[in-house]
């Protein structure tokens, strides 16, 4: 059972969002023993739209990934340049300890200027020494200020491609960062279930020539682009039928049975992503291979 | 699809970057003492785990085998209960019902021929009806009597068909001369990588956490010697008495139930030497050379214990010779401490205090590395009075973690220094749940993988350790009860560190 306990203010200094989470912390060692656990930063660009969303997918997260968790919400067109803060620190008991670690997260909108120079923001809020992730919502705006400077202070840069349009050209310039930050992908993350499940099917799979994917887009992209890279074979053309979540794989006209287990929550495979420290090299040739 | 020979020559490509999930071969687990207490308390509820998990082979059998009368059902409904009054998971009726259908009942003792056939022509149905690959893991949860008539049973009826592995439940032995007789007929059917002995405490995250701290982080493995660290301490301490088993304990008493085994695997993981490799053998054969340099420590480093009667959280509790089952007159100990010495290059002349023992003050299991003293601090003797030594401190449970104690200043004018403690709690850190040592054991028992289970020259160091101890024994008839229920054990043991001018840590 996690207990919260909240700070928010209107055209802050960062020094001021410091304080608080101090006192915060305070606070939530008053009653019982509490340690400020931390294993990463998680950053999360959220733009207008997607802050429910964000909030969603972190909930849960925090007790697996004691964090400091730092929400950014740009809003480039308001009239000011200020920042609004809301920040809030949880406090878990430890199951049988008797005591209890606390989490941490910021909330900063960003007004005006300020959403254009966001690393100068987070650079002063990182945990020292620990990864940075950091994950975008939304397709991320290729070439752009904000992304680049993120990415510069980011050592992985999660993704969904799920919820890119025009796909598979948005890859090409995903593909860019790949030499600069090591890069997952929420939408790959859900085909491993069936990457596996294809993978028993060797060596018979080798010769495949079509592969017919019932999910999204970006699910049967990555699919596609995986059995390219991985059987040498540039030439296996995809045809894609529209679902919201990855339903059926065919290889030339046959459907392959159902993968055993249950498909992960969404949590679990934002968490999963998490414990990941270098580049994928399998999803990086999967990708190329579907932009080449 | 077309036909490609040569790709069926190569490595498969597609596995590459996928999670390795540690998913055995087909196989049936054998349990025989299937309607005992480690069934229902360790096994069936990591099993259950497991299958949550989906990190059972998807071709699986369980065959309960134990005296009792029943069957499939009556099997099926016990283990149901077991699962959801131990299990750390919810239950799932989902999992359930797969699991449980994988389920089957043979009630034999072994001591009739029928039984051995019984078994045998259930095992070879499933087989062939679950495509077992005559792949089998025989788990003796039995009492170690029975352990003969069932290996002669196995052994026999060993075939060529897939694998077979033995899981062997402590104690192994009573002494260095009935573990030899023991390996000797296990060896007489079984290779030694087909013979798996488990020390439960072998499975605990935090006793492979051991491993992790010392090898994975650069910053420990220099000062891990005599140089830097003045003594170790380790503590196996129990809260609880006999629990109905006087007729185990009293033959077995706290050396041979605690010591020969779970204690001295820890003090092997503490000072052995890095291994060139995480692998079987690698690492059995670092803590077997630790082992072998185990000092036999002479009578007066050696202190034995008996509880009387005391208060255990705030209950009172009877004494060790009031228990159902226990002489009147018993003189088995529920409580040795010992001084031991590693006698190599790294750790000679550095003490290893080390105790054990039941009805002690509450629940720890810990492993002290107390580093000598800073040796000029710069203060003012006032100053530092309350600084003690740096001590790493690996929680093996409860509060599973480490914690560094090293000194700080109070803060305020002047310079008044304070002991404070850096935790790493692992609950804290990963939020994942620990899984149960036996989840890990039986796994790696069915993947082949002998890391976490102990080699015959360990079990063998290990008896020659105890067995010159016993030895010593023979001679004197201490004063039992020596120390109350709910205290830290008998007074000489105090005596045993007060000697060297150290004591036992602060609880």
């Amino acid at each position: 059972m996690a207990t919260a306990l909240s700070w928010q203010k209107e055209d802050v200094r960062l020094a001021d969002v410091e304080a608080a989470l101090a006192e915060l912390r305070g606070e939530a060692a008053a009653d019982a023993p509490s340690m400020r656990t931390s294993v990463m930063t998680h950053i999360a660009w959220v733009p207008h739209g997607w802050r429910e969303k964000a909030r969603a997918a972190l909930e849960g997260m925090a007790e697996r990934h004691p964090s400091r968790t730092i929400l950014l919400f740009p809003e480039p067109d308001a009239g000011t340049s200020t920042i609004d803060a809301r920040a809030m620190v949880e406090r878990w008991e430890v199951p049988d300890t008797g005591r209890g670690i606390v989490t941490e997260t910021i909330e900063l909108t960003l007004h005006g200027r300020r959403a254009k120079a966001p690393a100068s923001i987070v650079e002063e809020l990182l945990v020292s020494d620990l990864p940075v992730f950091l994950r975008w919502r939304g397709e991320p705006p290729w070439g752009a200020t904000e992304l680049e400077q993120l990415v510069g202070v980011t050592d992985r840069l999660i993704v969904d491609s799920t919820e890119w349009d025009d796909l598979p050209y948005p890859y090409r310039r995903l593909a860019e960062l790949f030499p600069r930050c090591a890069a997952s992908d929420i939408a790959w993350a859900r085909t491993s279930r069936w990457r596996a499940h294809l993978a028993t099917l060797w060596p018979e799979i080798a010769g495949v020539g079509t592969v017919r994917v019932r999910g999204t887009a970006a699910q049967a992209w990555l699919l596609c682009g995986w059995l390219r890279s991985r059987l040498g074979q540039p030439e296996i053309e995809l045809e894609h039928e529209e679902a919201e979540t990855l339903e059926g794989v065919s290889l030339d006209g046959n459907a392959v049975p159902l993968p055993p287990g249950d498909p992960p929550a969404p949590s679990d495979v934002l968490s999963d992503e998490l414990e990941r420290f270098t580049p994928d090299p399998v999803y990086e040739a999967a990708v190329l291979a579907v932009t080449s | 699809m077309t036909e490609t020979a040569p790709a069926q020559q190569e490595e498969n490509p597609l596995a590459d970057g996928l999670a390795l999930r540690r998913t055995p071969d087909p196989c049936a687990l054998v349990i025989f003492g299937a309607s005992g207490d480690l069934t229902h308390k360790k096994l069936m509820p990591a099993l259950y785990a497991l299958a949550v998990r989906r990190l059972l082979p998807e071709h699986f059998a369980i065959v309960g085998v134990a005296r009792t009368d029943g069957d499939d059902a009556t099997f099926r409904k016990d283990m149901q209960g077991a699962v959801q009054q131990h299990a750390r998971d919810p239950f799932r009726q989902d999992v359930w019902d797969e699991l449980a259908a994988q389920l089957h009942w043979v009630t034999t003792d072994f001591a009739d021929t029928g039984g051995e056939d019984t078994l045998h022509k259930l095992i070879e149905k499933l087989d062939e009806e679950e495509q077992l690959g005559g792949n089998r893991v025989f788990y003796l949860a039995v009492p170690p009597p029975a352990f003969p008539t069932i290996v002669d049973a196995l052994g026999k009826r060993k075939d060529e068909k897939g694998w077979t592995r033995l899981v062997v439940e402590k104690p192994f032995g009573h002494d260095l001369e009935s573990a030899k007789q023991l390996t000797a007929k296990l060896l007489e059917y079984f290779s030694e990588d087909e013979i798996f002995r488990i020390d439960h405490y072998l499975g605990k995250e935090t006793v492979q956490n051991m491993l992790a701290l010392r090898f994975a982080n650069g910053i420990f493995e220099p000062i891990w010697n005599r140089q830097f660290v003045d003594h170790v301490q380790i503590t196996v301490a129990e809260s609880i008495g006999i629990e109905g088993r006087a007729g185990y304990y009293e033959q077995a008493g706290a050396v041979r139930d605690i010591f020969q085994n779970h204690l001295l695997q820890l003090l092997a993981l503490t000072a052995m030497e890095p291994p060139i490799e995480f692998t079987a053998d690698a690492v059995h054969n670092e803590k077997v050379k630790v082992l072998r340099a185990l000092h036999t420590p002479g009578p007066k480093s050696v202190v034995r214990g008996q509880y009387g009667r005391g208060f255990v959280e705030g209950e009172e509790v009877a004494a060790y010779r009031e228990e159902e089952g226990v002489a009147p007159d018993s003189m088995t100990e529920t409580y040795v401490a010992a001084k031991l010495y590693v006698d190599n290059w790294r750790w000679a002349d550095t003490p290893f205090y080390v105790r054990m023992g039941k009805r002690l003050a509450r629940r720890e299991t810990t492993i002290a590395i107390q580093f000598k003293r800073a040796p000029h601090p710069p203060f003012e003797e006032t100053a530092s009075e309350g600084l003690r030594p740096n001590v790493l401190l690996v929680h093996v449970q409860p509060d599973e973690g480490v914690s560094l104690a090293i000194g700080a200043k109070v803060p305020g004018q002047g310079m008044t220094i304070r002991t404070v403690h850096m935790d790493f709690l692992y609950g804290g850190a990963f939020r994942t749940g620990m899984p149960d040592a036996y989840e890990r054991l039986i796994l790696d028992a069915m993947l082949g993988d002998s890391t976490l289970f102990t080699r015959t020259d360990e079990v063998e160091e290990q008896w020659t350790l105890v067995d010159a101890i016993v030895a010593g024994w023979e001679r004197d008839r201490p004063a039992f009860p020596n120390y109350p229920a709910g205290s830290w054990g008998p007074p000489s043991a105090d005596d045993l560190l007060h000697r060297d001018g150290r004591s036992w840590r602060r609880h």
